[in-house]
């Protein structure tokens, strides 16, 4: 589970996100919508503090950490407890599709090398790459490599998966191999909260939907309330231009 | 007839010469070795800003590049052993030390680290700020201490990137280590001036000399072609 607590950003004097609340339950599926620019990404990355939220508690299984008064082990046990998923994938580079998947495992986690190459083996054949073992990150599609984020964030086997927009820096062609994997993981039962514009899958996938803009939470419901009876103008109005652009 | 060169002088000179080239590449790839840790810690130093270091490193590039290598090298051979002494008579510190069974080759080492220490600092920070930050976030998205990310992900990124400078600069200092006979290191150089003036016959020598010196580099060269192709292996176009 994760519960956030009165997130708020700052950029210097720019206010990015002022005040999040926000609960996600065991085994549920997130989506957080909004226009460019109003601080879904930034949330997502407040989470794992890859952006040091200014004030507010981050609070992930039982381990509550207070944005004001975080310590390197505090950071370290929410990054340990979740994993991500790049818009860019962000695979390293340097490293094969396997050992990708295997560092985490490796180095962080310190299973012994035989024991993760089987659970690595296993996760890769979960996301279809189990033919590219020993490819290097450049000699695959994008949506062979976004496969291989999931798989080295599902590696862990963290509390709560964040995707920050997997699909948007993929070809048009490619985006369902990957919003497929993406539907498989969150139907076996993983907690994941995903930034996305991709609106019919938002719809498809989630238990619950997120309408931000300007670093607030205007709107949350149901896909069913959000998409179709949205309470609020500027969600429909959003929604609605939207769903007519596609 | 006055013949322009001594020919087989010259030819005879060529075995001696290379009996010294151990000393040569020992101090040039020692220093490598070395500088390269030093590099690595002002890089380092400059990237996180550490406050007080970062002062002290900036002065130590800006001297060493403001200042000639030969001058370098004789601040090291005349100041560690005054240093040394000071603090033995001072402060009673490093009484086992023996300054004067310090070999020429120890001061000509930690000169040349000192001296390539400096230039490697600014190619290896451009190489580690060169890395992708997607790759510094994905290492922490998974929980690596920085040390892991930084060994494990950053350092190898960016030693593909600096291999090219790191390469020139290992052949200049290859070729700067000729200044070391100045201090009583006999290495190839300093064995082709003790040739030639016992034969007196310089310019044979010197030939001799040139040669070892150009086949010493076109070898590195060659070598180093090798490794940056290991190095970038995981780069588009090479397929596994």
């Amino acid at each position: 589970m994760i519960k956030l607590e009165n997130i708020h950003k700052y950029y210097d004097s720019q206010h990015v996100l002022k005040g999040i609340d926000l609960i996600v339950n065991k085994g549920e599926v997130v989506a957080i919508l909004g226009p460019s620019g109003s601080g879904k990404s930034t949330l997502l990355r407040c989470i794992n503090f890859l952006e040091q939220p200014t004030r507010g508690i981050v609070e992930i299984s039982d381990k509550r950490v207070d944005a004001e008064s975080a310590s390197k082990a505090d950071i370290s046990s929410l990054r340990n407890s979740t994993g991500m998923v790049f818009q860019q994938y962000n695979l390293f580079k340097n490293f094969t599709v396997l050992q990708n998947v295997m560092i985490g495992l490796t180095s962080v986690k310190k299973i012994h090398k035989a024991e993760a190459k089987k659970m690595s083996l296993e996760i890769l054949e979960r996301v279809g790459l189990t033919n590219r073992l020993n490819h290097y990150p450049s000699q695959l599609s994008g949506g062979q490599q976004q496969r291989v984020g999931i798989a080295r964030a599902l590696a862990l086997n963290p509390e709560v998966l964040l995707f920050d927009e997997p699909t948007s820096s993929l070809d048009p062609e490619l985006v369902d191999e990957v919003l497929t994997t993406i539907k498989k993981v969150a139907s076996e039962g993983n907690t994941m909260l995903i930034v996305t514009h991709e609106l019919n899958f938002a719809r498809d996938i989630s238990d619950r939907v997120i309408f931000m803009e300007d670093g607030v939470i205007i709107e949350e419901g149901t896909p069913e309330q959000i998409f179709n009876h949205p309470k609020v103008e500027r969600t429909k109005q959003f929604l609605g231009k939207a769903i007519r652009a596609k | 007839m006055e013949n322009l060169l001594d020919i087989n002088f010259l030819i005879e000179s060529i075995p001696a010469i290379v009996s010294r080239l151990p000393i040569t590449i020992g101090i040039a790839v020692g220093s490598l070795i070395l500088s390269l840790f030093i590099g690595v810690a002002t890089a380092l130093i400059k990237i996180y800003r550490v406050p007080v270091l970062r002062v002290i490193s900036s002065i130590y590039v800006s001297f060493i590049r403001g200042t000639p290598l030969l001058v370098q090298i004789y601040l090291v051979f005349y100041g560690i052993p005054k240093i040394i002494y000071y603090l033995q008579i001072q402060y009673g510190w490093l009484q086992s030390a023996d300054v004067n069974s310090i070999p020429p080759e120890v001061y000509a080492l930690v000169a040349f680290s000192v001296n390539l220490g400096a230039y490697l600092s600014e190619t290896i920070r451009s190489a580690i700020e060169s890395v992708d930050r997607g790759q510094f976030e994905a290492a922490k998205s998974i929980g690596m201490t920085p040390a892991q990310m930084m060994l494990k992900i950053i350092f190898p990124q960016a030693l593909a990137v600096a291999i090219p400078n790191l390469g020139n600069m290992f052949i200049s200092t290859i070729k700067d280590t000729s200044l070391v006979f100045i201090i009583g290191v006999i290495d190839i150089m300093g064995q082709a001036k003790i040739l030639g003036s016992r034969g007196l016959a310089f310019f044979e020598v010197y030939i001799g000399v040139s040669i070892v010196y150009w086949i010493l580099c076109i070898a590195v060269e060659r070598l180093l072609v090798l490794i940056e192709k290991r190095a970038r292996r995981y780069e588009r176009g090479i397929a596994s």
